[in-house]
């Protein structure tokens, strides 16, 4: 891992307890560094997204320490959900200027984040106007809008069909190649997270834990043929076989 | 066409009920025919009307209260778990309390007849706003509060901005049921209270009437505010749907 310089977020001994009593997270240690696209995979219970609600302080640890670098109420932080999350009431463009209303800041960043997601002639159309994917992508807009530097993504894709999300795929990466925003996404793809990023963070569940830390070895830009390749698939399955490997040997 | 069937209906029923008046030839003091009802309708219509208006004045007027009221209320209660817990329990003892028991003591406390129509009109007419109010403002998507919360949303914000237009689809789900409760608070509280002279209510009017025996303009009063009723209902259905039609795919809450 890089570590020229201090990262953007460090999560150091990490504890997380339901209220139910039941252990989400148990000794996560793990530093982010800046600019760099991570991904958290692992199957459903694994604590990934549990994870990414602590890097963004929505929830406090139960024991251990999160040091971040960013402050998400000047818009240094941009959080992605896997539902839209968009205010049905509103246009799409307030729904992306929202961070940006909040604070009492000027809202043209917003028909600029709208054209960057390839939205730039629905910022007047309403959220059940749009597509599945189109409002993923005001979802993402209203993310960058403040253009973070740090951009959290809870699977933000995974109810999206497979064209659909390897066209967002490929654009998103476009973005963050262009923006070079720090991106941590939540994915249960093995695929998604090989194709998206330079280091994929393999996680197990009761409790969660980190189990592998793999750096990918594919050059960016990564264009869509990449899907193809015999390096895609070798990386995949080393990514696979950190899961797999972690899994036979919680059972035993 | 769709009201093809009904209207035939209510004309077929209306028919066999005249028919069997004459039939059976009952007097008109006992039951009237549909013809009857109608005739001392259009004999007394400018009276009716003017009885109606008042009615519908003292009906609307608590509607508006209520729906501001209660709104209001909910807003503040949703501030506050510890509020909400302390106070809505009196909102419910407040709902389940039989208008018609509290009548005297209001009629005692206020002179001003029709405030003590408004008064008794909004106890009944307020709970389902408040009620259905509060639920939206707290149904708000969970993860629109967490977006909030992480851009630093003051409390202002996150009730004018997300919890409020959470709300609204609930809001008017309450209000089309707060609006006929509203002229059923009217009409009972009119019927207690016993207004009389030139401002007296349809309500009242019908009970003046069969006091008399009249039942044909009774049942004329009685026409009358079940049509208002409908209306009541069909006007505030057609206005939530207006208002939500721009965000929301069809029927409300």
């Amino acid at each position: 891992m890089n570590t020229s310089s201090p990262p953007i977020v460090s999560v150091e001994r990490l504890t997380h307890h339901y209220d139910t009593g039941l252990t989400a997270l148990s000794g996560i240690e793990l530093d982010i560094a800046p600019g760099s696209f991570v991904s958290l995979v692992g199957p459903s219970g694994c604590g990934k997204s549990t994870l990414l609600r602590v890097i963004a302080d929505l929830i406090g640890p139960s024991e251990g320490r999160v040091t971040r670098t960013v402050d998400s109420r000047r818009g240094e932080l941009g959080f992605v959900f896997q539902d839209p999350t968009l205010m049905p009431w509103a246009t799409v463009r307030d729904n992306v200027a929202l961070p940006l209303s909040l604070r009492g800041s000027a809202t043209e960043a917003a028909n600029d984040a709208l054209v960057r997601v390839g939205l730039g002639e629905f910022g007047g159309s309403y959220p059940r106007e749009l597509s599945g994917g189109m409002r993923m992508r005001a979802s993402l807009a209203r993310a960058i809008a403040t253009n973070p530097k740090l951009l959290l993504m809870d699977e933000p894709f995974a109810a999206l069909d497979e064209f659909t999300r390897f066209k967002l795929n490929d654009d998103l990466l476009a973005l963050w190649q262009a923006n070079r925003w720090t991106v941590v996404f939540v994915t249960h793809s093995i695929r998604e997270a090989v194709f998206l990023s330079q280091r994929v963070i393999v996680m197990t569940p009761r409790p969660g834990r980190i189990v592998a830390d793999i750096d990918v070895g594919l050059p960016f830009p990564r264009p869509p043929e990449l899907r193809l390749s015999h390096a895609f698939a070798d990386e995949c399955a080393r990514v696979s076989a950190a899961l797999s490997g972690s899994q036979a040997g919680a059972a035993a | 066409m769709k009201s093809v069937l009904p209207i035939g209906f209510g004309v077929a029923l209306l028919a066999v009920w005249e028919a069997a008046i004459r039939a059976f030839d009952v007097p008109v003091y006992i039951m009237p025919g549909p013809l009857a009802i109608a005739g001392a309708l259009g004999a007394n219509f400018g009276d009716l009307m003017a009885g109606l208006w008042i009615t519908l004045e003292v009906t609307a007027a608590a509607l508006a209260l209520a729906a501001t009221s209660g709104a209001a209320f909910a807003v503040l209660l949703v501030q506050s778990r510890r509020l909400e817990s302390t106070l809505f329990p009196y909102a419910v003892i407040l709902q389940v309390t039989p208008i018609v028991t509290i009548a005297p003591f209001v009629i005692i406390w206020v002179e001003d007849i029709m405030a003590v129509l408004l008064i008794l009109a909004w106890m009944a007419a307020v709970f389902p706003v408040l009620s259905n109010t509060l639920l939206g403002l707290k149904a708000a998507d969970p993860n629109l509060r967490d977006l909030f919360r992480l851009y630093g949303a003051t409390r202002a914000q996150t009730t004018l901005r997300l919890l409020v237009p959470s709300a609204l689809p609930y809001f008017l789900g309450g209000l089309r049921i707060s609006g006929g409760l509203a002229l059923i608070g009217t009409v009972v509280a009119e019927m207690v209270a016993g207004t009389s002279g030139t401002r007296s209510g349809l309500a009242s009017r019908l009970v003046e009437a069969s006091y008399r025996l009249e039942l044909p303009l009774a049942f004329a009063c009685f026409v009358l505010l079940s049509a208002a009723g409908v209306a009541i209902y069909v006007g505030l259905d057609a206005l939530s749907r207006r208002i939500l039609r721009k965000w929301q795919d069809g029927s409300v809450a």
